[in-house]
């Protein structure tokens, strides 16, 4: 090796080159465009380290190449100087850390304090129970339980309130902000201010079990009006089906089936183990945030859900496609 | 016993071939008198050299306690295990190639990830720097072997049947699979059954066996078998971090092996140490983990930053750049390393100022790490650089470890942290950390010593294609996760659906692995060339700087025929180059000769069989209690094997035998590894008062401390046991002023006072079952009987040590000339005692 081959470092260039100007990072689960007070604060921080990272990255780097191309052995009978140490430069890359990490610590204990402050009297409470393999949300200032779908008003403070009765779950929703974990048997908190309405997607990031990658879940950020419109709506009983269509059938079938024992329909069951389906038929999506909320989906998922599900633990019912067609117009007919 | 005279107890010397090719005296030819290795040495010269009929083949490599034929299954063991677990990640990645992956099931993904994780952690990269530990560290200090051979031999026999035990799962369909941070209650009964997590936490308990007495043994080796003349200062740069992993090793392991023995007993026992139901908190095991898991970091980076400092000076031709910082920087890492723990948890919610405190702590390390960065560069800067494979690597460490370093910085921030934790930027992030940093480091290692440990050597072309495949393998497959984690992918899921724009860097991180696949298959092709057709090995390929070079390749099994006196730091390296010597040294030599006779160690049987006991004992917690008692039956018996084999039929004047034993600080090899061995018990016994204190008063239910405690029949056994102490005292004094009989009764007397404590114990533990408080009742039973459990249990093995000593006095095979055995049986005994009066008064006393 004559001389530095340095076009084998291009491919490393040229995907930093890609991270400096961020294309092909466009995602809808994205730490790159946050949409809350506590997702910008933290954004602001890791900008900040990003350049001081880039920046002293750029001075190792260019040291290795030069030192890499300059020095090279000449004359194998003759040794270089043979230098120690020089406790001036020693002492200067001891400091000039310190330095840079203070220009660091500052924001970083302040934004600290700042996101873990206690909550204001206006924040909406939200109950966020993390369960194997899906996310249930609990209004209790509103007398409304849901699942999948985190419905949130813009510009109001928000105190979530994490807890998990299995494992620890950590709910996420990138574009809203940092996790946080439920570890069971303590109550964390994010506190945070949606800025702009939008559907964002997010998911469990603390591996909890078989379907770890299948509990999924959306944070619908709505203007106020039409946050309240949503929690009105919420609050009513579950829809009555006309008699003799088939969605009556589908819920004398719910009302004389195992579904009972495990789900919530307001008026007609009490179950606790699964999501209460009171309004099943509003939301995006089912199964833990895994498949639209679309009939022939809900059919699928009703036929066998641990085929669809890994581990869930929603058995197969062996419904027949009688049944399961009944079923899929019920629920779906609780908007 | 395979060697016939082994039983006199005389460690045997072997018949000294002529001194093969090499040597320094053959490279520049010095005055023989003031060669760091006599090139002619005869057998004759050597007391207790002689024909012993030496196993060969397997039954050798069976029996080995040589430290390099051991470090060699060291690293083949854990380069199979490297394969193993790299072989796991390309299943991972193939099956996260494309959205909706169907390669393997949710199942087999979890346990291939989790697998993965602890075969990188505890089955490659730990063994493999171990591989470099016992190769390489008594040949750089001028040692024949470690201070303990046979429990280096037992270490490696407890690794490999560990590791093929927590494998053996795949076998049966039931792998690990809560990952490898085995996080509770993941890890607990109710969710995870089946044998999965009980094959992972035994599993783990054996190779942490293994890793502490490994760690006992190098610190040890380091302190007490330096050659003449080399100070802590002269010592190499690796030979230093060795010392600090080792203390690492030490200090961190306990923690573990308290929170897998608390998950044991949840497990097995009913317990819920962390079960919210039983009062327990899961993030107890988070923190126990994470005390444990940062050092952890540390003991898998420090090695090869140790390899990287003696590859960057030998192939610039000049000497590491601020050596004293160097190993200051080291020692700092380490000890900041335990203070840094709770920046993997800043996601659990321990509040603001935990947060921030550890989020300062931990930016603190990158100033050393710092340091170490900028001396690198300036060693490489102004010298005369041979850019060989090994040096590529090295750099090629430098560059990416950089990366990896730079990234922690954000993760020491917990607002940041909060977006990055638990997604593909940390996996990212911990890649560039352990593949740029540590596997890179590996390899500028094993392509360095790959001719001295081979005789062969490696082809340059071959290992540059390595090199460039895996440097541009390993920047596709990570940097593109750190993109993955910005686009908020979370780790260790096994499927993902289309439509997120994750779909590109995956791809692209499968093609990565792939090529790091490719670089490992032509590193393969490279060793097997090596081996069949390679040429041969000169004893200083490189001009090398430290004592390993100055010896032939391979070594012969007694390493230096005479032990060489160091003068200066690099001495050999000096003694090669008079001209790199500086003003003032010119005439000096930094290397002469010493003289002295050859002690071998020699092969045993038992450091495997007592391995294997210990396999019994490890399946019997997966079977049946009868095979636990059969495992522990046979364990106890290995034990008293080991420590017996080698003590003399009759008792042996001082000075004797027992002088191979005194090392370069003239102290005992045995007494600093009790003392070693009792810092890492203060950590044991810390960890478990800690978990006692921390659920003190959590108890859901039950009795507690006030209504049960017995305090005067305590007080009572408290006295017991200090007037033990008192009578140790006197068993230790009287054995050293020459005196067996009063030892003997002083012996007994211990002992039976021991025994008395066990029995005011064993009716205590009746008296507690009666007033209801079981083991699983709540916490305070829980947390109390295991404690003072592992106490009495400490106490027992106690009294069957000083029984065993007090039938061997009797028995006349013990005398005065060994009065250190019974020292260091004392300080045990000693400490037992000190450990009783800190649980008396904290669970007793204040309650």
């Amino acid at each position: 090796m004559r001389r530095l081959r340095w076009w084998r470092l291009a491919p490393l260039g040229l995907l930093v080159a890609v991270a400096l100007t961020g294309c092909g990072l466009a995602s809808p689960a994205t730490t790159l465009a946050p949409k809350s007070d506590f997702g910008r604060l933290s954004h602001g921080i890791f900008l900040e380290i990003l350049w001081w990272d880039v920046g002293i990255f750029a001075v190792v780097a260019i040291v290795l190449l030069i030192a890499i191309a300059r020095f090279r052995e000449r004359d194998p009978a003759s040794l270089p100087r043979q230098v120690r140490g020089n406790a001036r430069l020693e002492l200067a890359w001891t400091i000039a850390p310190v330095i840079v990490l203070t220009f660091i610590a500052f924001p970083t204990v302040s934004t600290v304090f700042r996101t873990q402050a206690a909550p204001t009297g206006d924040a909406l409470r939200v109950r966020v129970v993390g369960h194997q393999w899906w996310w249930e949300f609990e209004y209790p200032d509103l007398g409304i339980t849901t699942a999948t779908d985190l419905h949130l008003p813009a510009g109001q403070p928000v105190m979530l309130e994490l807890t998990s009765p299995d494992v620890i779950h950590s709910f996420w929703v990138p574009q809203l902000g940092g996790k946080r974990d439920t570890p069971p048997g303590q109550v964390n908190r994010i506190l945070l201010t949606a800025t702009a309405p939008g559907a964002y997607p997010g998911q469990c990031a603390e591996f909890c079990g078989l379907s770890h990658a299948n509990m999924r879940h959306t944070a619908v950020v709505q203007p106020a009006g039409e946050f309240q419109a949503w929690a009105a709506r919420q609050k009513t009983p579950a829809a009555e089906p006309a008699e003799g269509s088939p969605a009556a059938k589908g819920r004398d079938l719910f009302r004389a089936s195992a579904c009972v024992g495990c789900h919530t329909i307001r008026g007609v069951s009490g179950g606790g183990l699964g999501p209460d389906l009171t309004h099943v038929g509003s939301r995006r999506t089912i199964a833990g945030g895994m498949l639209p909320n679309t009939p022939a989906e809900l059919a699928r998922w009703l036929r066998d859900p641990p085929a669809v599900k890994p581990g869930s633990l929603m058995p197969n019912l062996h419904l027949s496609e009688a049944e399961v067609t009944a079923l899929v117009a019920y629920l779906t007919s609780l908007k | 016993m395979l060697v016939p005279g082994a039983r006199t107890g005389a460690l045997r010397a072997r018949a000294l071939p002529a001194q093969p090719r090499g040597g320094i005296g053959g490279v520049f030819g010095d005055p023989p008198e003031r060669l760091a290795v006599a090139t002619t040495t005869t057998a004759a010269a050597l007391p207790h050299a002689g024909a012993h009929a030496e196993p060969r083949g397997l039954a050798a490599w069976l029996t080995t306690v040589d430290h390099k034929r051991i470090g060699l299954l060291y690293g083949v063991t854990a380069f199979v295990f490297f394969l193993v677990g790299g072989v796991e990640a390309l299943l991972i990645r193939l099956q996260l190639a494309f959205p909706d992956g169907r390669v393997v099931s949710a199942e087999r993904f979890n346990e291939l990830f989790t697998m993965h994780g602890t075969t990188m952690v505890f089955l490659a990269l730990m063994p493999l720097s171990a591989a470099f530990f016992n190769y390489l560290v008594p040949l750089q200090i001028g040692a024949r072997d470690v201070a303990f051979p046979r429990l280096n031999a037992f270490s490696y026999w407890v690794f490999l049947l560990g590791g093929l035990f927590i494998n053996s799962g795949f076998l049966y369909g039931a792998a690990p699979h809560a990952g490898w941070f085995g996080y509770a209650t993941l890890t607990e009964k109710p969710f995870s059954i089946g044998p999965h997590t009980d094959l992972w936490l035994v599993g783990l308990l054996l190779l942490g066996t293994s890793t502490l007495i490994s760690g006992l043994n190098f610190l040890i080796t380091i302190l007490n078998l330096r050659a003449p003349g080399m100070s802590f200062l002269r010592m190499p740069m690796f030979t230093w971090t060795t010392v600090v992993t080792s203390l690492l090793i030490i200090l961190a392991f306990p923690p573990l092996t308290v929170a897998l023995i608390l998950l044991l007993f949840d497990r097995f026992f009913g317990t819920s140490f962390y079960l919210p139901a039983g009062g327990g908190s899961p993030v107890l095991w988070q923190h126990l983990f994470w005390i444990f898991g940062h050092p952890e970091v540390y003991i898998l980076i420090l090695p090869a930053m140790g390899i990287v400092s003696e590859v960057i000076p030998t192939f610039a031709r000049k000497p590491l750049f601020g050596y004293v910082a160097m190993v200051y920087a080291t020692a700092l890492i380490g000890f900041f390393g335990f203070g840094v723990w709770a920046h993997h948890m800043f996601a659990v919610g321990l509040g603001p100022i935990a947060d921030s405190a550890f989020s300062l702590a931990s930016m603190i390390i990158a100033v050393p790490t710092g340091i170490k960065i900028f001396n690198w560069l300036s060693t490489a800067w102004g010298g005369a650089l041979r850019l060989r494979t090994s040096l590529c690597f090295a750099f090629g460490f430098i560059a990416m470890f950089t990366i990896g370093g730079l990234s922690g910085i954000m993760h020491a921030s917990p607002p940041v942290d909060l977006q990055q934790t638990d997604s593909y930027f940390v996996v990212a992030h911990l890649h560039y950390v352990l593949f740029g940093g540590t596997v890179l480091g590996l390899f500028a290692g094993i392509y360095y010593w790959w001719p001295k440990m081979t005789g062969r050597m490696l082809d340059e072309r071959l290992g540059q294609l390595h090199f460039w495949l895996m440097l541009l393998g390993m920047n596709l497959t990570f940097f593109p996760m750190h993109f993955l984690g910005l686009m908020g992918m979370p780790r260790r899921i096994y499927t993902y659906p289309a439509g997120l724009g994750w779909e590109t860097w995956n791809l692209v991180a499968t093609a990565g692995a792939a090529t790091i696949g490719l670089s490992i298959l032509v590193f393969l092709g490279n060793a097997l060339r090596s081996a069949a057709r390679g040429p041969a090995a000169p004893a200083d390929p490189w001009d090398g700087r430290t004592l390993e070079w100055a010896i032939p390749s391979p070594p012969p099994a007694y390493n230096f025929a005479t032990v060489p006196t160091v003068l200066r730091r690099d001495a050999l390296w000096l003694t090669k180059h008079p001209d790199a010597r500086g003003p003032g040294l010119a005439d000096a030599a930094a290397l002469v000769s010493g003289r002295e006779p050859i002690h071998m160690p020699p092969p045993s049987a038992w450091p495997i069989l007592t391995a294997s006991a210990m396999l019994v004992l490890s399946v019997g917690a997966l079977v049946h209690e009868v095979v636990v008692g059969l495992g522990a039956a046979l364990t106890i018996a290995g034990v008293f094997a080991i420590a017996l084999e080698h003590l003399p039929a009759r008792a042996v004047p001082a000075g004797g035998h027992e002088a191979i034993h005194i090392g370069t600080t003239g102290l005992d090899h045995r007494k600093m590894a009790m003392w070693a061995f009792l810092g890492s018990e203060c950590l044991f016994f810390g960890t478990l008062i800690s978990t006692y204190l921390v659920y003190k008063g959590r108890s859901l239910s039950g009795p507690t401390t006030h209504e049960i405690l017995n305090i005067p029949l305590t007080s009572f056994s408290t006295f017991d046991l200090l007037m033990s102490s008192l009578t140790m005292v006197l068993a230790v004094a009287a054995i050293q002023r020459g005196d067996t009989r009063a030892t003997q009764r002083w012996l007994l007397a211990t002992v039976l006072l021991g025994l008395v404590f066990l029995g005011g114990q064993v009716y205590e533990f009746n008296q507690f079952l009666g007033e209801g408080l079981g083991l699983t009742t709540n916490l305070f039973g829980s947390t109390f009987y295991v404690l003072v459990g592992f106490h009495g249990a400490h106490v027992s093995v106690g009294v069957l040590w000083l029984a065993t000593l007090w039938h061997l006095t009797r028995r006349g095979r013990i005398g005065p000339g060994q009065a250190v055995l019974v020292d260091i049986a004392g300080l045990y005994w000693h400490f037992v005692d000190v450990v009783w009066i800190a649980i008396f008064t904290l669970i007793y006393l204040i309650q």
